[in-house]
């Protein structure tokens, strides 16, 4: 079966960038344009993996990871941030906050990042 | 650098755009002068007095008590100065990230497209998809740097207006027709109440263009999802009034002063749900005033914020 991929993210342009590659290396991808519907989907379809911004509407990307971690059922699902915020008290921020790594959206291809995906997945299988 | 250029205070202190009295290298030299005055004159007044030493000490005390009052501004002028620094470094920060968010997009799409070997006949609906967005995303980068070459003009008073007369109700359905994809995104409809028939200005169409593309963005940015954006165009007096109002976050009484400064975004609920980078308003707000016109807002309790300017009908000084 393949695995479930949940990318919570307003721009339409990365989702569609990102769906179109992931889809074609065989994962599942479900889309998620701001925080609230993120955390609706993750209950609904339980995703192996979560692609996470933080500048999100309704829930931001801190609110979202805190929930997650939060809920005995999603805690321990990977949450790979993918931003364009650099500071580094937002980086301490979400990895104290349980994040699996921080990507900057601007240094990485789409096939950097699935590379990452696939393996962060291999560690957790 | 010359001996002559270095005692020119004055390009100094245009150099960091602050006044004269908020100038270190004034004020140092200013307490300088005033220093060597205080010698002179304390020396003088004790030799005079020198049987009376109540009125050398006031004296002492009165040049004490100026020397502090220049000590102080000259570390309020360092404060402003280090502000000053701080707010640059949050901007460079803001735009970096402005900048990155289509940069990220151009280069996601322009790596799937090159990725994809696979029959380009096949997929040439998708690759124009994909070419739009870049196209759509590399608008956004153009916007943001014309934004940040505006606010340099602005503040080295290089802008320079060339006004002409033109409708104001085409020019913002034309923008309101640019931002028409971005409000349905957020399941909101932007509603236009034109209450006058000839709404003719006399401004810098393309400048004002751009303050009511940075006005319509924002009510569409801070509004809550599924709201209408109201806009209304009215005549009074010898101007024609622009509003557009909508229902979102509102503007907290505290944050009042600040919303038309420069690199300012509000701390509200909204900083981590849209992004932006606090110069709209600014530019907004130095463009109308330039064109003669006046700018504000009101927002109230139910969150209905409305932003509103006017411009003059001719170009008659009024």
């Amino acid at each position: 079966m393949s695995k479930k991929i949940l990318f919570i993210e307003d721009e339409e342009a990365l989702q569609l960038a990102m769906s179109g590659v992931l889809s074609k290396s065989g994962y599942e991808m479900i889309n998620a344009s701001d925080g609230e519907t993120g955390l609706l989907a993750v209950e609904k379809h339980f995703p192996d993996l979560i692609l996470l911004d933080l500048i999100l509407p309704k829930k931001n990307g801190f609110e979202v990871l805190q929930a997650l971690r939060k809920n005995e059922k999603t805690k321990n699902i990977p949450v790979i941030i993918l931003t364009n915020l650099e500071e580094s008290e937002n980086v301490e921020h979400a990895l104290s906050g349980g994040a699996t790594t921080y990507l900057i959206k601007a240094n990485y291809s789409v096939h950097d990042i699935a590379a990452k995906i696939e393996e962060i997945l291999n560690k957790h299988s | 650098m010359s001996i002559i250029e270095s005692l020119n205070i004055k390009k100094h202190c245009n150099k960091y755009r602050v006044g004269l009295w908020e100038c270190p290298q004034f004020l140092f030299v200013l307490m300088g002068i005033i220093i060597c005055f205080a010698i002179f004159t304390t020396y003088i007044v004790g030799r005079h007095f020198y049987d009376d030493p109540e009125i050398v000490a006031l004296i002492v005390l009165i040049v004490a008590s100026i020397l502090f009052i220049i000590g102080h501004s000259i570390i309020m002028s360092f404060e402003r100065i280090a502000k000053v620094s701080r707010d640059k470094s949050e901007f460079i920060d803001i735009m970096s990230h402005e900048m990155r968010s289509p940069l990220s997009a151009i280069k996601w799409q322009s790596d799937v497209l090159l990725s994809d070997k696979s029959s380009p006949l096949a997929s040439l609906t998708e690759a124009t998809r994909y070419l739009e967005i870049i196209y759509e995303q590399n608008e956004k980068m153009i916007d943001v740097v014309n934004d940040l070459l505006e606010i340099n003009k602005i503040e080295d008073k290089e802008l320079i207006l060339r006004p002409s007369l033109f409708s104001l109700e085409k020019l913002t359905r034309v923008v309101v027709l640019k931002n028409e994809k971005y409000a349905s995104s957020s399941k909101i409809k932007i509603n236009l109440n034109i209450q006058e028939n000839d709404t003719a200005v006399f401004a810098d169409e393309e400048r004002i263009k751009r303050v009511i593309g940075h006005l319509i963005d924002n009510a569409i940015r801070y509004s809550v999802e599924g709201v209408e954006v109201h806009i209304i165009i009215k005549q009074k007096e010898e101007f024609i009034y622009w509003e557009v109002a909508n229902i979102g976050t509102g503007i907290v009484p505290e944050e009042y002063d600040r919303i038309f400064d420069k690199f300012f975004r509000s701390q509200n609920a909204m900083r981590f749900q849209t992004s932006g980078t606090g110069i709209g308003l600014f530019i907004a707000k130095s463009i109308i005033t330039m064109s003669r016109g006046s700018i504000g807002f009101k927002s109230s309790r139910d969150k209905q914020t409305i932003f509103w300017f006017t411009l003059p009908r001719s170009n008659k000084r009024v």
